[in-house]
């Protein structure tokens, strides 16, 4: 089954186009991950998708029903913001006994053990709490609430590589027992990367990219070499970036079949891609090719 | 409906939600009784002629004593709170408008009707005692009602919901249209307020007519006061069933 | 921990392999299951799933339903038959052509090795 359908959506404010014709499915019971720049309109599309803010046009099914003010897809729905707002009187076990409340599935027990090991203060002012621990709130939430669909959004801003890695730890062991479909979104695309089964890059308000994670091991590739050789290689093939050091040149590119073994027996030594690099190409390459300011990338 | 969890949300803080406005309440009485004290303690020194008098003075004066707006102070602002700080947490945790809009006027009708028993017990209490044996006055004042205490019950009910219902749909227009919408509120109160007071200076005839509404009666004003609060209230669920988190 | 040359749930296979080769997981023992491989490797469990369905696939272990999946008989002598023919390619291949870059002949190349062996 679907979790999330989308078709042709869009969020126009006054002077932007938050997002501009997203047509996506998102299977149920898999980990995505949710890629873009700053203001590529994830956080727009993750508000649209738990009914905060309303489309301006498309359409969208989220558990199988339009999700504003639909109490059986939002009870089923947790949304994990990095931008929460907090009344200033409130204390993360105040938060923590409502949506113990609001998720039918909530696990109390389990809750307690979050707030031990994230080592949340729950009885200090969320106003004095520092950064890391606000996510803290965010993740014991996110995580307890059980939510058959669970979006977060930046969840761990403030947290070093330890508490991160907790987060990630905790995340594939109540998701291997507790299997629900999970949306993440984040700039630690290589923290990240195995968790993913499928990728959704957004860029300028637009799907940049949608596939699953094994496939795009294949998706792009490296190639290095003399500088002559690449040049004669990338003859009719469109490179997402192209640098030259001195006689050496090397080149990424959207790779088709056969490219790796073409570049082989032209001599090229071939690296893989990770997705962080390929996030980076992508968005790039299409920051150019939008903007006529910016010459194209091949140095 | 998750009403339970709304309602939740609103009490969860039970300091904020009574402790506060209670404590805050009973130092102003405190204050209010220690100065009547000393102008009592003042004029019995000056003998029982002095004395009579300062107990009168004091219970006509104390009529406009405002010390009572320290309890209605912070409830006016649950208005606010509910629309600025509770409502994004509300929609945060998966929590549909309808169910939001709904467990709060639930929270505001228990919180005047709570606070308007309140001060009615004071009130009658006061009464009673004869301004607590001083003759000041702290709840048996014009805002709250001096009539019968079933008056005070009533008019101070309607006046906290009112409060209440404006205060949110003022903080949801201002979400909506930002501050624009408070130039164009607090410029419209103005040419009212201005519009008043100039015909009432400039033309004899409105000025009578002045006097008249002014005078026209508990009754009829407390039809104002809750046409007011329903207007208020009409605004403010129509504008939260279409209120975007930002 | 893992190679990252290959699709991950292909380096996940190839090291429960590696296990398989070096007797860490004798014949007939259970392997780890898909989330303890997804908790310990911190990959996603679907991820994990694939690279131990292809060693099923591959006839490598053997599905026990309700138990787990267990390492075939035969399995150790059928990967490192299959290892040897995949080593020409991966390390012969690669080496011939830097000794022809280098100017080294055949026969230099193996005397360079029987040299190396008996180091």
């Amino acid at each position: 089954m679907t979790a999330i359908v989308t078709t042709d959506l869009a969020k126009r404010y006054a002077e932007v186009n938050a997002l501009d014709g997203v047509t996506l499915a998102l299977e149920e019971h898999r980990i995505h991950g949710l890629l873009g720049r700053n203001g590529a309109g994830k956080t727009t599309l993750m508000k649209l998708l738990t009914g905060q803010v309303f489309a301006s046009s498309g359409s969208m099914e989220v558990l199988g029903g339009d999700p504003v003010e639909n109490v059986d897809v939002l009870s089923q729905t947790a949304f994990i913001q990095e931008s929460q707002k907090y009344p200033d009187t409130f204390r993360p076990i105040d938060v923590l006994r409502i949506a113990a409340g609001a998720y039918p599935k909530w696990d109390q027990a389990y809750a307690d053990r979050l707030v031990e090991r994230f080592q949340l203060p729950t009885k200090r002012l969320i106003k004095k709490l520092s950064r890391g621990q606000l996510s803290g709130i965010g993740i014991v939430v996110g995580l307890a609430s059980r939510a058959p669909l669970t979006f977060f959004d930046e969840p761990y801003l403030g947290l070093d590589a330890v508490a991160r890695r907790m987060f990630y730890d905790e995340l594939l062991h109540d998701f291997a027992e507790h299997p629900r479909t999970v949306v993440l979104s984040t700039h630690h695309i290589d923290e990240v990367a195995n968790l993913l089964e499928h990728v959704v890059i957004l860029d300028q308000g637009k799907v940049l990219l949608d596939a699953d994670t094994d496939e795009l091991h294949d998706a792009a590739l490296t190639v290095s070499g003399r500088a002559d050789d690449v040049d004669a290689f990338l003859a009719g093939r469109e490179p997402l970036e192209h640098t030259r050091l001195g006689s050496l040149a090397t080149a990424t590119l959207a790779a088709r079949d056969g490219d790796e073994r073409a570049a082989r027996e032209a001599g090229l030594d071939i690296s893989p891609v990770s997705l962080q690099a390929l996030f980076v190409h992508l968005t790039t390459a299409n920051a150019s090719a939008t903007d006529p300011a910016t010459p194209v990338a091949t140095a | 409906m998750r009403i339970r969890n709304v309602i939740q949300l609103h009490t969860v803080n039970r300091m904020q939600a009574f402790g506060w406005p209670l404590l805050i309440m009973l130092v102003s009485l405190a204050i209010v009784l220690v100065i009547g004290g000393l102008v009592i303690n003042v004029a019995t020194s000056q003998g029982a002629e002095s004395l009579t008098e300062a107990r009168q003075g004091m219970n006509t004066g104390m009529m406009f004593n405002g010390a009572i707006f320290a309890l209605l102070g912070p409830l006016i602002g649950f208005g606010f709170t509910a629309m600025g700080q509770y409502f994004p947490l509300a929609l945060g945790l998966g929590l549909t408008r309808r169910e939001f809009a709904t467990g709060t006027v639930l929270v505001f009708v228990f919180n005047a009707a709570f606070y308007a028993v309140i001060v009615t017990v004071g009130k009658v209490i006061e009464v009673a005692t004869g301004g607590y044996g001083l003759g000041v006055r702290f709840f048996d004042v014009v805002y709250t009602g001096v009539g019968e205490w079933w008056q005070t019950l009533i008019q101070t009910f309607i006046l906290i919901l009112g409060v209440a219902l404006v205060g949110a749909a003022i903080t949801t227009a201002f979400h909506r249209w930002g501050q624009p919408f408070l130039w164009v509120f607090w410029i419209a109160l103005a040419v009212v307020v201005v519009g008043i007071l100039a015909g009432a200076l400039l033309s004899e005839g409105f000025r009578g007519l002045v006097v008249d509404v002014a005078a026209m009666g508990w009754v009829p004003w407390m039809v104002v006061a809750a046409g007011i609060g329903a207007i208020g209230g009409a605004i403010w669920l129509a504008l939260v069933r279409r209120a975007q988190a930002r | 921990m893992l190679d990252d040359s290959k699709p991950l749930f292909v380096a996940v296979a190839e090291q429960i392999e590696d296990g398989i080769l070096d007797g860490s997981y004798p014949e007939d023992a259970a392997v780890p299951s898909t989330n303890e491989l997804a908790a310990f490797l911190r990959i996603n469990p679907a991820t994990a799933g694939k690279g131990l369905g292809l060693l099923v696939d591959a006839g490598v272990l053997i599905k026990r339903r309700g138990i787990g999946m267990f390492v075939a008989p035969g399995a150790r002598a059928a990967l490192r038959e299959r290892r040897k023919l995949a080593f020409e390619d991966q390390f012969i291949a690669p080496l011939l052509r830097e000794a022809a870059a280098l100017g080294i002949s055949p026969a230099e190349l193996a005397n360079m090795i029987t040299k190396e062996v008996a180091r």
